[in-house]
């Protein structure tokens, strides 16, 4: 069944909006049209989560509550889920919820701006988590910036909230909400309004059918990108395919060989996956935006839009990662290595897209990834390196090294990895594979880092990678 | 019964409940009239360049614009400088990236938004200024240098065993309020404007406006309930969106809002002073400074600004809580083609400190002693040594308790032992500590803006009380304070006192909420109305019941005079069918100061708040990145009206303050073009860059000696200063490197970058 409105639930209600404009942000839609102003804009770009409001999904007959970016999230994308605001967290009695509770008991709230973000961003955990312990509760507020309480009020309401019950009115009415989104569930969206185009088909074989007929078409998965042409650029994007809808693509397969990931799994997924076969992609996954945006970002994604500061491809630049290309026909599989042209520029061709990333799976290789940036949360990292690297008795017999923010796209170090292959780990060889660092990179200077500290700390993660493997343990602050 | 007591006390927010459940309304939150209008800016896309022509042909045919406004519409002035001229709303001349040349007023937001991108606008480049060393070398000042002197500083300085000479430079910080510059405009009859702004001071933004529409001041109303956070940013800065609103709403004679997109919200509006500094000390052996000489330079960008008192304020701190006999400071105000910096927590006075702060530790460095020491030597004293360079005498002089307990309680001495051996043993990761004094003067130097007012209503039906004041609530927690107090003086339950949104036509001519001093001359202001309105009350009581003693007590909801007490609402109600007034105006203006600009002496402050905190960070060698592991903050509150209000600012303004010196880096391109305007780009403290042992106290014997209400100090600013031990603490790790035998050279703010080259600096000295 296709269909020109979208549904979803709202305060135990189907909302149906007819035609909604496929560029207006879910933000917009709740300030203007729902009229419920306590969303509030803190930048329109996802990168202070004062806009955060939490979707309930279907999940094996469970509800999935995430938090978004409301912000960045083009309000067709609402399609078949459960909208919940900071207004809706109110019992029908007019009791706060104890995450609400909390935040006033502890002080959490100073000029009130970014609470609302705050008290979505909480709700998500205590709906997630059993327990909130002090790392939970940071990378469930990482995305959420505050300005006024240098944050210890807020993690001591969140830390509160171990002594609650975790029952409260969304669990009391769990079963009504279930029913109400089955009977949402399952529809493809096709809208078109005057000028603009928006596509969710829900299986692959319906994506093929689109685009056979729209071949200047802009992948949509969380938006982390797109919709900054639409919020900062004013730019109209006139034709979308929303690829998280299809259902068919979001899963994680291993076969001992490789681990595939479907195009429109969510990073916050592979975050937990990945940790028991690569630890340091998942220590990177968690710096990786925040869970705001990990709840909606793809890996597919991250490769497709070829961010030179992509935080994923270094590691997966390095790990040999391979992307599986599907076009109409049929699919092809494509070495991420020769994926990237130039700045933002990739091998996907118009008709094609991203249907799965396949990570091999080495049983004796050392993997360790580091990202260096101004903060700790939520930023862009000035250098992002990874190492893949095979030793046997302090010799290294494969090697492959990646970084990103060192070049205009991510880029393996292929004359680094020259000096290192075959060689023994010692201060001799660490400072020639240094050295052809200068060869593989000539970094740029922005506004994050300049050249010369690029370059730096390029050849000083080399350093720090071959001293862990060494030593066997962490010599650094950060990984 | 145990009497109700509202002050002291800890207390939630008075919109806390209305803050978590997004029920308390900013100024885009309030429900729009039919027909309400949306604008946006169009800036200039140079630092410096004769607008020769602007084509609007296109702005005004995009979709949904009702109307486009330029200088042409301005009828009276054309500038929103609070002291100075300098800042037009619409320029013929750019004078830097960001300034706006034009407006639109469109059906939606997002189509003003795009509607002023389509304009066309011919330049004629001009070199544009961008650094303060270009400044200063092509003597571009927006206002005349300042020269301050006391003593004979260079004679000291040449007769001193020990001499050191240096440069030092602090960086800009964004503001970075959550909500953003924000102005909704409604036009009422008799062409009067009714202004929402998101602002610190609906005062001048009412006399801004009166101005550029050469409309007088009565018939511009200007209303603020509550602004997302200002922290100086809206104190002259929300002035231009007001004015461009109303601008718009004139023009189109229907309600229009202005809310700024967050990149043109940064781009547009100014920052914090940049500063540049060289110095020379002469000291003893014991690290006493003899005499300073300093050049202190800022960059003020486009135009005066505040610029004049945040430099005066970075003068009145240079000495933060060190005593110096003989100092001479040259100040330049540099003029650049940069957005025109403004007021920003601290206000300057920060900067100052920071300049005295490095030399300090400078000086500790080069006598290899612990800088605590240095300091310690160096502190204003009780009896004698107790007179600033300004010629105050300091009178409530705390500083070496607060110090003393702090090193105490944060087992300095021990952790600095330890902290010596780990940097010992560990090759890659090294740790530092550091301890730093605050001592902040309180008042505004202005003196003329030390005066607030109030308006106190009583219901008569329910005894419920009104307060109004010219106080913003900003998150600092004024309303909450201010109702505490007022329910605390009337012996009312905290519930039967609202504070109301701040309004021109309620309190007229109201300062700033800025120099922390708000809740200081706000709250005193409405106490004087309470006063006021009781004075009636026992003029009446005096006369129906012949009772001699007019003193009453209010309290637990009864007003007790001698031999005759009252239910509060019994009172008020037989008040009014008395035909007693229960309505008053209060004011406050602060006594006892006074400053002579032109000599730089007086008494610009009423008191001092001090604050002492130990910060204990590591530092990555490799890479230069860096974090707080520890923090111990004494702060005086005084005797604090609301605890738990008084540590929300302390912590606060600590982490804001380890932004500015840490991570927090504005960035220009040479050509003057911001390069730092989103959350993307311009990164304030997150959540793990909270220290991660923190401990915060209130100074316990904190009483303020001057007659501040309830004995309290305020907590504005000062707190953020207390930061300061973290940039020395960084530095101390980074000595460790050269085993503390050398001093590493290190600007603010300490970015991974710039701590990273800092080791290598030092590294190729060994």
């Amino acid at each position: 069944m296709t269909s020109n409105f979208i549904s979803f639930i709202h305060r135990d209600r189907i909302i149906e909006v007819e035609n909604p404009d496929p560029n207006e942000t879910l933000l917009n839609y709740i300030r203007t049209k729902l009229k419920k102003t306590g969303t509030k804009e803190g930048c329109a770009e996802g990168g202070c989560g004062a806009c955060t409001v939490v979707l309930g999904e279907l999940k094996n007959n469970n509800i999935n509550y995430r938090a978004i970016n409301s912000c960045i999230t083009l309000l067709p994308t609402l399609e078949g889920k459960q909208l919940i605001l900071v207004e809706d967290l109110i019992s029908k009695d007019g009791d706060l919820h104890p995450v609400q509770e909390a935040m006033v008991k502890c002080h959490g709230s100073q000029c009130g701006f970014c609470t609302p973000g705050f008290v979505m961003a909480l709700f998500s955990m205590f709906k997630k988590y059993s327990n909130f312990k002090e790392d939970v509760i940071k990378d469930s507020i990482s995305g959420n910036l505050c300005r006024c309480t240098g944050y210890k009020p807020i993690i001591k309401a969140a830390k509160s909230l171990k002594n609650q019950k975790k029952i409260d009115h969304f669990s009391k009415n769990m079963e009504n909400t279930i029913k109400l989104l089955q009977k949402i569930n399952n529809r493809s969206i096709k809208i078109y309004t005057n000028d603009k185009r928006y596509f969710a088909p829900r299986y692959v074989q319906e994506l093929k059918e689109i685009l056979k007929k729209n071949i200047n078409t802009n992948f949509l998965s969380g938006g982390t990108d797109l919709s900054l042409n639409i919020t900062k650029e004013r730019k109209d994007i006139n034709s979308i395919i929303y690829m998280n809808s299809i259902n068919e693509l979001n899963y994680i397969k291993n076969n001992n060989k490789y681990i595939e990931i479907g195009a429109s799994t969510p990073l916050i997924d592979l975050e937990y996956y990945i940790k028991k076969y690569y630890p340091d992609f998942t220590k990177i996954l968690k710096r990786y935006g925040s869970p705001q945006i990990r709840n909606v970002g793809t890996v597919a994604g991250n490769i497709a839009t070829a961010s030179p500061i992509g935080d994923c491809l270094p590691l997966l630049l390095s790990l040999n990662a391979q992307v599986v290309l599907q076009d109409l026909k049929k699919t092809y599989l494509l070495f991420l290595d020769s994926f990237f042209i130039s700045y933002r520029k990739t091998k996907i061709k118009k008709n094609q897209f991203i249907r799965s990333i396949r990570i091999p799976l080495y049983k004796k290789n050392t993997f360790k990834a580091y990202k260096v940036s101004k903060r700790f949360d939520d930023d862009i990292s000035s250098i992002c390196a990874a190492f893949n690297l095979e030793i046997v008795k302090n010799k290294i017999e494969n090697v492959r090294i990646a970084y990103g923010g060192m070049a205009a796209i991510p880029k393996r170090a292929i004359f680094c990895e020259k000096v290192l292959l075959k060689s023994l780990i010692n201060e001799e060889t660490i400072n020639k594979a240094k050295d052809a660092l200068e060869k593989d990179f000539k970094p740029i200077s922005d506004m994050r880092a300049s050249g010369l500290y690029r370059m730096e700390v390029a050849k000083n993660l080399l350093e720090k990678c071959c001293v862990e493997i060494k030593k066997k343990k962490i010599i650094g602050l950060y990984t | 019964m145990k009497k109700e007591n509202f002050i002291n006390e800890i207390r939630p927010h008075e919109s806390g409940i209305k803050h978590v459940s997004g029920k308390a309304f900013y100024i885009d939150d309030i429900p729009e009239p039919a027909g309400t209008l949306h604008g946006a800016i169009g800036w200039s896309k140079k630092a410096h360049a004769i607008i020769k022509k602007m084509n609007l042909d296109e702005v005004i045919r995009s979709a949904g614009v009702i109307a486009v406004v330029t200088s042409k519409d301005i009828k009276g002035r054309n500038d929103v400088g609070p002291v100075y001229d300098g800042d037009p709303i619409f320029p013929q001349k750019a004078e830097y990236y960001g300034q706006p040349l034009f407006a639109v007023a469109a059906k939606t937001t997002e189509l003003a938004r795009k509607a002023v991108l389509k304009a066309k606008i011919s330049y004629k480049n001009l070199k544009p200024i961008t650094t303060i060393k270009e400044a200063l070398k092509k003597k571009s000042f927006v206002l005349k240098e300042k020269i301050i002197k006391k003593g004979e500083a260079l004679k000291t300085i040449n007769n001193s065993a020990h001499r050191l000479k240096g440069k030092f430079t602090t960086g800009s910080q964004e503001h970075f309020a959550l909500e953003g510059q924000t102005a909704f405009v409604i036009p009422q009859e008799d062409n009067d404007f009714k202004v929402f702004s998101s602002t610190q001071h609906p005062g001048e933004t009412q006399q801004i406006i009166a101005k550029m529409l050469n409309q007088k001041s009565n018939t511009i109303t200007v209303e603020t309930r509550r602004i997302g956070g200002g922290f100086g940013g809206k104190e002259t800065q929300s002035f231009i969106f007001a004015s461009i609103c109303t601008l718009l709403a004139k023009k189109t004679k229907q309600p229009v809002k202005l809310k700024m997109d967050r990149d043109d919200d940064i781009i547009i509006t100014g920052k914090r002073h940049d500063f540049y500094s060289e110095y020379e000390v002469g000291f003893n052996e014991l690290g006493i400074i003899e005499g300073l000489k300093l050049k202190l330079a800022s960059r003020c960008g486009s135009s005066p600004d505040l610029s004049g008192a945040i430099n005066e304020r970075a003068l009145l701190h240079i000495d933060n809580a060190y005593y110096l006999e003989n100092i001479i400071v040259e100040n330049y105000l540099c003029k650049t083609n940069t957005a025109s910096n403004t007021a920003f927590r601290g206000f300057g006075g920060n900067q100052g400190m920071m300049v005295i702060e490095n030399i300090i530790d400078n000086i500790a460095s080069s006598l290899k002693k612990d800088p605590a020491e240095i300091r310690r030597r160096n502190f204003y004293q009780k009896k004698k040594k107790n007179i600033t360079h300004y010629n105050m005498k300091i009178e409530d002089n705390v500083i070496q308790e607060i110090f003393e307990q702090i090193l105490k309680s944060s087992n300095y001495k021990t952790r600095q032992a330890s902290i010596k051996k780990f940097n010992q043993e560990s090759k890659y990761v090294k740790k530092g500590i550091a301890v730093t004094p605050v001592k902040f003067g309180i008042s505004f130097t202005t003196w003329h803006l030390n005066q607030a007012g109030a308006l106190v209503h009583i219901y008569c039906n329910d005894g419920s009380v009104h307060v109004n004041t010219g106080a913003i609530e900003m998150g600092q927690g004024t309303y909450t304070k201010i109702a505490q107090l007022a329910a605390n003086d009337l012996g009312l339950p905290f519930g039967k006192v609202k504070v109301s949104a701040t309004r021109t036509d309620k309190v007229p001519n109201t300062s700033a909420s800025a120099a922390s001093s708000t809740t200081d001359l706000n709250g005193a202001a409405a106490l004087n109305a309470i006063s006021k309105i009781k004075t009636n009350l026992a003029a009446y009581v005096k006369r129906k019941y012949k009772i001699k003693n007019t003193e009453a007590i209010y309290e637990n909801g009864m007003v007790k005079f001698r031999g005759k007490t009252f239910k509060f609402n019994s009172l008020i109600k037989e008040a009014y069918l008395n035909r007693v007034s229960l309505s008053s105006s209060g004011f406050y203006a602060t006594p006892k100061i006074h400053f002579d600009k032109k000599s730089f002496t007086g008494r610009p402050f009423l008191y001092f708040a001090y604050g002492a905190a130990v910060s204990e960070v590591m530092i990555d060698v490799l890479t230069g990145e860096n974090k707080i592991t520890r923090a111990d903050i004494l702060h005086d509150a005084g005797k604090a009206i609301n605890p738990a209000i008084e540590l929300g600012q302390i912590e606060g303004g600590f982490v804001q303050g380890a932004g500015w010196l840490t991570m927090e880096e504005v960035n220009w391109k040479s050509n003057g073009q911001l390069t730092t305007h989103s959350p993307s780009t311009y990164k304030i403290p997150a959540v793990s860059d909270m220290p991660e042992q923190f401990n915060v106290e209130i100074f316990k014997k904190g009483k303020n000696i001057e007659n501040v209400i309830n004995k309290s100090k305020t907590t504005g600013e000062p707190p953020l200063m207390n930061a300061m031990s973290v940039f020395f603490a960084i530095k101390n790790a980074i000595a460790s490197i050269a085993n503390y035998n050398l001093n590493p050279e290190l600007n603010a703010p300490a970015t991974p970058e710039r701590i990273l080259m800092s080791i290598n600096k030092l590294k190729r000295k060994i």
